[in-house]
């Protein structure tokens, strides 16, 4: 919201400058998000009168005018303005003013005839960004006055924050009552005085009184809605941001603005029958002020004659019913509606008003007829007219119940660690307009007043009290030494060490948006199940990600736009199986393109294959100290021939493979190896275990076998492993061969076996002998003949 | 004699330029056939009395000859040392044969120094499903179904009652439904607003902070958060102040600034001229919070507090477009590692 200080000052002024006093709501809890002088800099410049007005000898365009501005002379000021004339009331720069931008203005000739000033327009002056000819002030304007203080021009507005518990600020009054608290000094209301007679000729009922407790209404007969709305009230109400109309409607918007209460008038001749408070019945529609036609729901509260809605309460007035310049008749309203019944009906609609948003965060229900009477007391004083008295529709036992509310000493020192002094307490409640409806020596029971819907439990009136006491002054105090030791199984492997290890080996980790465009979930993982938001910001961000890898090939993608060929990325987050906690769980993945170093002088480029992918994959995993096994295998993504997935337990935790080329070509690629595994397989490791290690020699023995090409060289490894031969220590592979020699659809393998005892060293005899069972094994069941 | 053949071996051994070369003198000379060899081998001819003195000149003359061979010999070694020294020269100022190195998110750097500056006050971190149900996101948190902060949130949905979380606060939640309080929890992760500008993305990063005891009060929390701010910031006398603000699930609530770390408290663009910059929300959690979870209000206090990462993330790199952290652009994430 935004404030006047000009305008807060009429109700209350401490003597700090604008400066301090937003800092000191800032301090409050009222956030000033900026504050800002109504006009820049500038001085010397007067209210003048053109006296005269001629053509310049010599200029066509220019005007030779004769202002006073209350000096013994008259000045003659040379003007360009086509507005000019004579007997106009008019800004005028004196020799020697500053204008915004530093603009100085002398006395000058322009052709040789002498000017002394300027006649200003509000661009020039910096009031606004740009102006149709010179400023036309009104006829009662003071010869002579300097214009800052004529216009108000020292004034500064001051944008608030309102948080959603402070309802009761979006107010002259309301920041007033916060300003009045905090510096201990009363604040002072208008005079309202109206002199009302007879009975509102219009019957008024409300049928649904649980949303609207109160309904005040009254007409007022014989305005002149054609008057100018006078330029107090016009300047007050531009300053809070609010567009002048006629005089009825900025008089209700001021009033709004004044009191916090959102009030209507309608156009008496426009209404048939009688006004009924209900609900819309479904279907029913209207035409709002904002020229829109809507279509109401039966959960909407409206005002309504013998026909038709009139105006959805509380958000907005109707059209056909709303008062023009010509009207002469008017009924204005004043209600209190109920928030929690009142919240979201606007946004239902699309719509957000001045009045929506101070009805659902809660209108002070006592201040009803105040806020009648002062608008009708300035519609008589402007516009003219005869009031009725007013028509209330009240349900007293709907209207919000003002608990009371109990605060001990007890619960102060709890909460915020110190007690605080019992008579700064109650001066405190008082100047809130909190009502103390029982004390003792250390607790009090207060009555809420009825602007704050925000004060219903003691936790309410101890933050009351600290922000008041200031946050800044409370104590501040060290937590007490926790003495748990967190019980972290060592074998747990920190996210962090399984991202260093990464890292380590040249990947940059990245953060990706976790919701993808459905053309990349598609071609990554079409068969998983479609997760889309109903409001995305875009089509490109409106599906949950199943895997990583659309985030990581979008990265590559740009990096490649930008030159940046080669990659190797990696990112760790949720993916998304279904909407349930449990269907979403964190992984791990991995993108690999372009050269396996960086151009160097001591090795050649090198392109990155599989098995780069495969080893800063395997080198990770190997922190768990777990087998993870590879097996041939198809993805949508991946490459046919060039993919496995990765098992643990005889379970897939992850895949790795080439991009698919179909893919690749799809996204205007390069060539790029990705891996993904579940982020909780690679979370927990093994607690080292000391066994015994030999001092006897180590017999090795290399055996080449030539088998199907087909038979994954994994598989003759771990069956070797799972023969768990006594002595046997381990198994390497150090040749692959296919080509001369070797029977075509056949390769050969060259495995390294070694064997060791703990007792003894192995004899040749014993050593051949297990190399056979070996052996055999291999013939027995990959067919492998030896080599 | 023996000096003609000792003057002719100096000159040689001086003369030669490889091992080889004065192996073939030490032969010439000392060797079975060499020459003082033949004059010893011709001892015998000499008569009794010249013998001994001719022996010993001999002998003498052979430790003479033997020195100047191990002279010239090391003389020639360390020649050729050198020699392969400098074959074997390379340039040192050549880069290693490496992979570069990669680097972590400055999100990740971020979060991380949040958590173990947290984890030496002895808390734990803990996580959350990031798609969320109405009940944990907002219900349990005190914003039932209407309240304005509902509007306020942005919130992405799937379904009426389905959204992205908006904050990391259900983790609270989640949480105490499932552990006994004495707690003290930091939960880091991703959140999501239906907003996106150039202050905005629609995803982005907070850590939440939770304390519940019995004798936890606000004081605590504002001595924490100072000494967190201060650790981070790595500026003991950094100005932190308290205002009052709202949040539906802590009463009394307030948000903590720091002084501006861009212009130390003078006023500048980032700091809007204030000279403080709001780092973060906390407070007391509002007892129907706990009671959600069937926490006793009256026996404990709960504290909270929420901070956006990538916004320490900004003030501490200097980095001053929020979007940068979410477009991956190597150049940009390069400059953390």
């Amino acid at each position: 919201m935004n404030i006047s200080t000009f305008w807060l000052r009429e109700w209350i002024n401490p003597k700090v400058s604008d400066d301090v006093l937003a800092e000191q709501l800032t301090m409050a809890g009222l956030e000033v998000d900026g504050i800002e002088s109504v006009a820049p800099v500038f001085d010397n410049v007067v209210v003048g009168h053109v006296v005269s007005c001629e053509k310049h000898p010599d200029a066509d365009k220019l005007n030779l005018c004769q202002v006073d501005v209350g000096e013994s002379d008259n000045l003659q000021i040379i003007c360009g303005a086509s507005n000019v004339r004579t007997d106009l009331k008019v800004i005028v720069a004196t020799v020697g003013a500053k204008l915004p931008g530093g603009l100085k203005i002398k006395k000058a000739k322009l052709r040789g005839v002498e000017s002394f000033g300027m006649i200003c327009s509000e661009s020039e002056l910096g009031m606004s960004d740009s102006s149709d000819g010179i400023s036309e002030l009104d006829s009662d304007a003071p010869i002579g006055q300097d214009i800052r203080k004529y216009l108000d021009l020292d004034d500064n507005i001051i944008e608030l924050d309102i948080t959603p518990n402070r309802g009761d600020c979006f107010s002259v009054l309301g920041v007033a009552r916060e300003v009045s608290a905090n510096y201990n000094m009363a604040f002072k209301l208008p005079n309202i005085n109206v002199s009302a007679q007879g009975s509102s000729s219009i019957k008024t009922s409300v049928s649904n009184t649980q949303t609207c407790p109160k309904y005040l209404t009254r007409t007022v007969k014989g305005i002149d809605n054609t008057v100018k709305t006078p330029k107090w009230m016009a300047e007050k109400l531009t300053r809070s941001g609010q567009q002048v109309h006629s005089p009825v409607v900025d008089i209700t918007n001021y009033v709004l603005l004044e009191l916090g209460q959102p009030m209507h008038a309608f156009d008496l001749e426009k209404i048939n029958g009688a006004i009924e408070v209900r609900n819309a019945k479904a279907g029913e529609t209207i035409e709002l002020l904002n020229e829109s036609s809507v279509e109401l729901n039966d959960d909407t509260l409206i005002i309504a004659d013998d026909n038709s809605p009139l105006a959805i309460a509380g958000v907005m007035g109707g059209m056909g019913s709303s008062t023009q310049d010509n009207s002469t008749q008017i009924l204005l309203e004043s209600a209190f509606f109920e928030p929690v019944s009142i919240a979201g009906k606007a946004r239902n609609y699309g719509l957000h008003t001045e009045s929506s948003l101070r009805f659902e965060r809660g209108v002070d229900f006592n201040i009803t007829e105040t806020a009648m009477d002062r608008a009708t007391q300035l519609i008589i004083d402007i516009c003219g007219g005869e009031a009725s008295d007013i028509n209330s529709c009240v349900d007293t036992k709907a209207l919000p119940e003002l608990t009371p509310i109990t605060i001990t000493q007890a619960k102060i020192q709890k909460i915020l660690g110190f007690e605080l002094d019992a008579n700064w307490i109650e001066e405190k409640f008082t100047n809130l307009d909190f009502e103390i409806s029982n004390k003792s020596a250390d607790s009090w029971t207060i009555i809420p007043p009825s602007f704050r819907f925000d004060i219903r439990i003691p936790a309410d009136l101890i933050e009351e009290l600290a922000r008041l006491y200031g946050y800044d002054k409370l104590p501040v105090q060290k937590l007490s030494l926790d003495a748990n030791i967190n019980a972290t199984s060592e074998a747990t492997i920190d996210k962090y060490d399984i991202a260093q290890s990464l890292v380590s080996r040249g990947y940059q980790e990245v953060i990706t948006y976790s919701f993808v465009s459905e053309k990349y979930q598609n071609l990554i993982d079409p068969e998983a199940k479609k997760i889309t938001l109903s409001n995305p910001i875009s089509a490109d961000m409106s599906t949950m990600r199943s895997s990583l890898w659309a985030g990581l090939l979008q990265t590559v993608e740009s990096n490649q736009r930008r030159g940046h060929t080669d990659a190797r990325f990696f990112e760790i987050g949720l993916c998304f199986g279904g909407v349930k906690a449990d269907e979403q769980s964190n992984k791990l993945a991995g993108v690999v393109s372009g050269n396996r170093f960086d151009a160097q002088w001591s090795t050649d480029l090198q392109p990155l294959d599989f098995f780069d992918a495969k080893a800063d994959l395997e080198s990770l995993l190997a922190l768990t100290g777990t087998q993870f096994s590879f097996e041939a295998a198809e993805h949508s993504a991946l490459q046919k021939g060039q993919t496995a997935k990765i098992i643990l337990d005889g379970t897939q935790v992850g895949y790795i493979g080439a991009l698919s080329p179909v893919v690749q070509k799809e996204l205007s690629l390069s060539k790029c190896y990705l891996f993904e595994i579940d982020l909780d397989v690679t979370l927990s490791g093994k607690i080292a275990k000391y066994e015994a290690f030999s001092s006897y020699q180590q017999s090795a023995r290399d055996i080449a076998l030539v088998l199907d090409e087909a038979t994954p060289v994994a598989d003759l490894m771990s069956s070797i492993k799972n023969m768990s031969q006594p002595h046997f220590v381990g198994v390497s592979l150090f040749d692959i061969y296919a080509g001369d020699n070797i029977e075509s659809g056949k390769k050969s393998v060259a495995l390294n076996l070694t064997y060791q005892s703990l007792e003894a060293t192995l004899s040749d005899d014993e050593v051949n002998a297990k190399v056979d069972e070996v052996l055999a094994l291999m013939q027995d069941k990959f067919s492998a003949t030896q080599r | 004699m023996i000096n003609t053949i000792l003057d002719q071996a100096k000159a040689s051994i001086a003369q030669s330029e490889s091992l080889k070369e004065l192996d073939d003198l030490r032969v010439k000379f000392l060797g079975k056939k060499g020459e003082l060899t033949a004059l010893l081998k011709g001892l015998g001819k000499l008569s009794k009395e010249e013998r001994p003195k001719m022996g010993e000149a001999i002998n003498q003359a052979k430790v003479n000859l033997q020195n100047l061979l191990t002279d010239r010999k090391n003389h020639l070694e360390t020649l050729e040392l050198e020699k392969r020294l400098l074959k074997e020269k390379i340039d040192v100022s050549l880069p290693g044969r490496n992979v570069e190195m990669g680097g972590l998110h400055p999100v990740t750097i971020t979060l991380n120094r949040i958590q173990s500056l947290f984890a030496k006050n002895g808390f734990e971190v803990e996580t959350g499903p990031e798609i969320e149900d109405d009940f944990h996101n907002f219900t349990a948190l005190n914003i039932p179904e209407h309240h304005p902060a509902r509007a306020m949130h942005d919130t992405f949905y799937f379904d009426e009652s389905t959204v992205l979380r908006t904050h990391t606060s259900p983790v609270q939640i989640r949480t105490m439904e499932n552990k006994k309080p004495p707690l003290r929890i930091i939960a880091p992760g991703r959140v999501y607003r239906c907003d996106s500008d150039i202050t905005h993305t629609p995803m982005f990063h907070q850590v939440e902070g939770l304390i519940v005891d019995k004798d936890a009060n606000f004081a605590q929390l504002k001595g924490l958060l100072i000494d967190f701010l201060r650790a981070y910031f790595e500026k003991e006398d950094l100005q932190v102040r308290f205002r009052p603000s709202y949040f539906p699930f802590t009463e009394p609530s307030a948000e903590a600034d720091i002084e501006c770390v861009i212009c130390g408290g003078e006023g500048c663009r980032v700091c809007k001229k204030t000279g403080w910059l709001e780092v973060l929300g906390c407070g007391v959690v509002h007892p129907n919070v706990l009671n959600s979870v069937d926490i006793d209000a009256e026996e404990y206090t709960g504290l909270a507090f929420g901070m956006g990462v990538e916004r320490l993330a900004m003030l501490r790199y200097g980095v001053n477009d929020l979007r940068l952290f979410f477009e991956n652009d190597i150049r940009f994430l390069r400059q953390f590692r």
